[in-house]
C-alpha cells in the first residue's frame, strides 16, 4: 500500500537534520554556545523546504507526531557529536501543551542513545492562537527537573508573546530576525530589542539575536547587550561532516564504539515507535 | 524569472505528464497531491497559474477549497480547473468562485499548454 504524505514525513530515516551554531560573541571573538538542530523533510519532495514542512504539519494537526518523530532523528545525529555540545531542539507547544507522553518519551529517546538531557535545550515554537496553560506549565516544570532548558522562540511574533514569556518562563528569549533586520538604520527597531533585552534581564533570561544579517547589525546587537548570535553571516545551517570539517565542533569519537550504535540501533529505533504509538493511544491521533 | 506553475492533483501519472510538458515549455513546476500541501506551497511561493483537479485525495471538492484559498489569501494566481466533472453546477461553482480557465478530462496536452500560455500573457 503507498504510503501517505503525512507517513512519509513520521519515517525519521527520510528527514535530515542540519545544525546552526548559536555564538556567544564577545568583543568580537565568537565562541561556540550550543547548536540548533533544524529538521529537513524527505529529499525530493515540497516538504525539503521547512517552512514548507512546518506549515503542512500545522495544517494536518500532526505536530505531536511530528515532534516526536524529529526529535528521535536529532537524537541520532547528536549521538555522533562531542558529549559536552549542547544542543536546541524545536518542540511545538501544542505538543507540550497536551497530555500525550512527550517528557517521558523525550527521557527514554535520549537514555537509549546515552545522551545526557543536560544537554538539551527545548526552543519553543507556537502558530496555534492557544494551547493548554496549564498543561504546558505543567510539562515544562517536568523538563526542567531533567535537567532540560527552555527557550521560547521567534520572540515578538504571532503567538510568542508576553502570556507565553510568562507560561513557560524560558532560560532564553529567542529575538526574530525581523526585529535585528537594518537595526543599524532604524532606531525604532533599536527601540524594540533594547525593551526586550530590559525585559529579559527582569526576567534573569538570556537573549539570542537570530538571522542577524550583516556586521553592522551585528554590532548594534552588541551594543544593546545582546552577545548570543546565530546568524547565516557567522555560519548558516549545515550538516554536521561540514560543521566538523570547518572546526566549530570536533570530529566524533568513535561512532561505531558508541552505545547503541551496533547492530541492535535498528531495534531500539523500533521501540521508539512503539512509544509513539504509545504516546499516540494516551493522546493526539498521529495521523489525522 | 520563469513562471511558476502549480499543478494539484491526485494521480501521480497526471501530475508528472503535465509537469514534464509544462517544464519543456520553459515553466518552473512543482506538483501537489492533496489539498494542505497545495496551501503550504501556495503561502510560501509565488505561482503565475495554478492548474487544480477539484477531486482531491478523497476530498470530493477539494480543488473548490484551493480555489477559496487562493482567493481569500489575496493571491495572484490565476487558476485552471482540469477534471473528470463536467456537472454545470460544479462548473458555475467553481466560475463563481473565480476560475480563469475550465477544461474538461481527457484534455490534450496543447490545450492546457494554450491555456497557460494565455492566462500568463494576460498576467505580464
Amino acid at each position: 500500500m503507498t504510503k501517505s504524505l503525512l507517513e512519509t514525513i513520521l519515517d525519521p530515516s527520510k528527514l535530515s537534520v542540519l545544525f546552526q551554531p548559536i555564538f556567544e560573541v564577545q568583543n568580537g571573538i565568537k565562541r561556540l554556545d550550543s547548536l540548533e538542530a533544524l529538521i529537513r523533510g524527505p529529499q525530493g519532495t515540497n516538504f525539503n523546504r521547512a517552512d514548507i514542512l512546518f506549515d503542512y504539519v500545522r495544517r494536518k494537526k500532526a505536530e505531536v507526531a511530528v515532534d516526536h518523530t524529529c526529535f528521535m532523528a536529532v537524537c541520532d545525529e547528536v549521538m555522533r557529536l562531542p558529549a559536552e555540545v549542547r544542543v536546541n531542539v524545536n518542540v511545538h507547544a501544542a505538543t507540550l501543551g497536551q497530555s500525550c507522553g512527550f517528557v517521558e518519551f523525550f527521557r527514554r529517546c535520549a537514555k537509549k542513545r546515552s545522551l545526557k538531557l543536560e544537554r538539551f535545550t527545548i526552543e519553543i515554537v507556537e502558530h496555534a492562537p492557544s494551547c493548554d496553560a496549564s498543561q504546558l506549565t505543567t510539562t515544562i516544570l517536568q523538563l526542567r527537573e531533567l535537567g532540560i532548558r527552555i527557550a521560547l522562540d521567534d520572540v515578538g511574533l504571532g503567538q510568542s508573546n508576553y502570556r507565553m514569556m510568562l507560561d513557560c518562563d524560558p532560560e532564553y528569549f529567542k529575538l526574530d530576525g525581523y526585529f535585528v533586520r537594518n537595526l543599524n538604520r532604524d532606531p525604532k527597531r533599536r527601540a524594540v530589542v533594547a525593551s526586550l533585552v530590559a525585559l529579559s534581564e527582569s526576567l534573569e533570561s538570556a537573549v539570542v539575536a537570530e538571522a542577524v544579517g550583516s556586521q553592522e547589525d551585528l554590532s548594534q546587537v552588541a551594543e544593546l547587550g545582546v552577545n548570543l548570535v546565530q546568524a547565516n553571516i557567522l555560519c548558516p545551517a549545515m550538516p554536521l561532516a561540514e560543521l566538523q570539517k570547518l572546526g566549530y565542533v570536533d570530529a566524533t569519537p568513535d561512532f561505531d564504539a558508541m552505545p547503541g550504535s551496533d547492530a541492535a540501533f535498528g531495534k531500539m529505533q523500533n521501540f521508539d515507535r512503539r512509544d509513539m504509538r504509545f504516546a499516540a493511544a494516551a493522546g493526539q491521533s498521529f495521523y489525522t | 524569472m520563469a513562471n511558476k506553475i502549480l499543478i494539484i492533483d491526485d494521480d501521480e501519472q497526471l501530475r508528472n505528464v503535465c509537469r514534464d510538458f509544462l517544464a519543456e515549455g520553459g515553466y518552473e513546476v512543482d506538483c501537489a497531491e492533496e489539498l494542505e500541501e497545495a496551501q503550504s506551497l501556495l503561502t510560501f511561493i509565488p505561482y503565475s497559474v495554478v492548474i487544480t483537479d477539484l477531486r482531491l485525495s478523497k476530498l470530493a471538492f477539494g480543488g473548490l477549497d484551493v480555489i477559496r484559498h487562493i482567493r481569500e489569501q489575496a493571491l495572484r494566481a490565476r487558476v485552471i480547473v482540469l477534471t473528470a466533472y463536467g456537472w454545470p453546477d460544479l462548473k458555475a461553482e467553481a466560475s463563481a468562485s473565480g476560475i480563469d480557465a475550465f477544461l474538461r478530462k481527457p484534455a490534450r496536452l496543447s490545450e492546457l499548454g494554450a491555456a497557460v500560455h494565455t492566462l500568463i500573457g494576460a498576467t505580464s
